[in-house]
């Protein structure tokens, strides 16, 4: 609580401490104001003015550089979580890393920033910036640091080949596809239907791929693991997202 | 009217925070009492739009915050404080106030400007490039006025803002208030009575969720003559005052 003018008498001492060295229609104050934004500014990355142009929102770009995902904690968390799946699927040589990793990657997204665990959740849900669509932003940063890594350590490495490849390029790319689709429609709740509809389309796919996309599709055994699969997601997305009817 | 409120309930399963608050103001400050528990928060959070409300009619800024396209209008020319502040610690207090103005949809090119003006205006310009985890609790409370201020609002919601404060800061904050108050709808939520009496034109009293005053800061000081209302300061007894008739009136009906 202070007014700007303190700081033009600042300005205005003369090194002799005169006060009449500036003329008296200069607005100092406003003159301090001009200084301080343009020193405090905050210059913003290659990545985040490209973000911006892409987003269509400042905003949301802004959101994107700010995610944890670009911090040490959340690099070491993925990274356990890729050697934890490439360890099972060596050891089980079953496909639960590809079902339940999505689920719990993002549970991760949601409670890190849900309610109660983001500090500013509260502030954020009167943003005109819509929380979903900054949680859709995050979660894409997320995934697509997670694929970024994978590709890494396929390199190396069969088990971790596919598992990059078996669910976190293509969490990446349903990431990608809510995103977008929130974006052009300004609607994040349309993002979400696209991006879900778009991992149901992707795990038929490679069902597809594999030839057994008939017994996918057919096997009756499968209808209630689709449907637990689905209403997870669906409850995970919805805790994630949620904000009270009418407010978004 | 900027705040077009009737009839407004909010509920909480069983506890029903809000029950049927009718209001209107316009530009000005307003200030909001009530003890502890009286629903004032819920009220603030119903405005600020990030509750809605279980029954009634609400228009903020001549718009319907229930449709998506005027809720983000609303939100653009919206400042709120909230009770609880949460912030990211490794921000700076610039970075802070800047985030929360792009996320206000603010043009970029105007964000670095508005940011020092809001940055100065609650006097933390030789803390801008301070992490907020350094940060007194009162300073931190500054942060939050100044992201709240900083799209220059034109309803702006502060809950508790003076808590936190040192007597100096209220002082200004007061005058700040005041200023604000000119060209905006300022609704300041305060269980302080000074507050209310030094910065606000108007002021309304809650209590168990009702609306049981609303007038000047003269008007409420009126109601404790001819009463034995405690209180060391006669706006404080004319809060006492009509605290005690609510609940008396309340307790003949059950």
């Amino acid at each position: 609580m202070s007014d700007p003018d303190a700081r033009r008498d600042g300005l205005a001492a003369s090194p002799g401490g005169r006060q009449d060295a500036v003329p008296s229609d200069v607005d100092l104050g406003r003159v301090w104001l001009g200084v301080a934004a343009q020193v405090w500014r905050r210059q913003p990355s290659w990545l985040e003015r490209a973000a911006g142009r892409l987003l269509r929102s400042p905003g949301l770009a802004r959101a994107l550089v700010t995610t944890p995902s670009l911090l040490i904690g959340w690099i070491t968390a993925t990274l356990v979580v890729l050697v934890a799946g490439i360890l099972a699927t060596l050891g089980t040589g079953t496909p639960f890393v590809a079902l339940l990793a999505p689920a719990v990657a993002a549970a991760g997204i949601a409670y890190a920033y849900g309610p109660g665990i983001d500090p500013a959740w509260e502030l954020s849900g009167s943003m005109a910036v819509s929380d979903r669509m900054v949680l859709l932003v995050r979660a894409l940063a997320v995934f697509g640091l997670n694929a970024a890594l994978g590709l890494a350590a396929s390199a190396a490495s069969g088990a971790a080949a596919a598992v990059t490849f078996g669910w976190l390029v293509p969490m990446t790319a349903v990431c990608a596809l809510a995103l977008a689709a929130a974006t052009l429609a300004r609607s994040a709740n349309v993002g979400v239907a696209a991006g879900l509809a778009g991992w149901a389309i992707t795990v038929l796919a490679a069902q597809a791929a594999n030839g057994r996309f008939t017994a996918a599709v057919t096997d009756s055994a499968l209808v209630v693991p689709y449907l637990a699969f689905a209403a997870g997601c669906g409850a995970i997305v919805a805790y994630a997202t949620r904000i009270p009817r009418g407010t978004s | 009217m900027n705040v077009e409120i009737s009839d407004l309930t909010r509920r909480f399963g069983r506890t029903q925070a809000v029950a049927g608050v009718t209001l209107a103001t316009g530009p000005g400050v307003f200030g909001l009492l009530g003890p502890n528990g009286a629903g004032k928060t819920s009220l603030l959070r119903m405005l600020a739009t990030v509750i809605p409300p279980s029954s009634g009619r609400l228009r903020l800024l001549g718009r319907d915050p229930g449709v998506y396209g005027p809720r983000r209008e609303i939100r653009r020319r919206l400042g709120y404080l909230p009770q609880n502040l949460g912030y990211y610690p490794g921000f700076t207090v610039v970075e802070f106030v800047e985030y929360f103005a792009l996320l206000k949809d603010m043009p970029a090119g105007r964000v670095p400007g508005a940011v020092a003006t809001a940055v100065e205006r609650v006097g933390l310009g030789d803390k801008a490039r301070a992490k907020l985890r350094t940060l007194s609790g009162g300073m931190l409370r500054r942060v939050g006025i100044a992201q709240a201020i900083v799209n220059q609002p034109e309803l702006l919601l502060l809950d508790e803002p003076t808590a936190g404060l040192d007597p100096e800061q209220r002082v200004a904050f007061r005058a700040l208030l005041r200023e604000l108050g000119q060209h905006a709808t300022v609704i300041v939520s305060t269980h302080l009575v000074e507050d209310v009496g030094a910065a606000c034109s108007q002021v309304a009293l809650m209590d168990q969720g009702m609306l049981v005053f609303h007038g000047t800061p003269g008007e409420l000081t009126a109601r404790a003559e001819g009463t034995a209302a405690a209180g060391d300061a006669p706006l404080e007894r004319g809060y006492s005052a009509v605290l005690a008739a609510a609940r008396s009136t309340a307790a003949a009906r059950s």
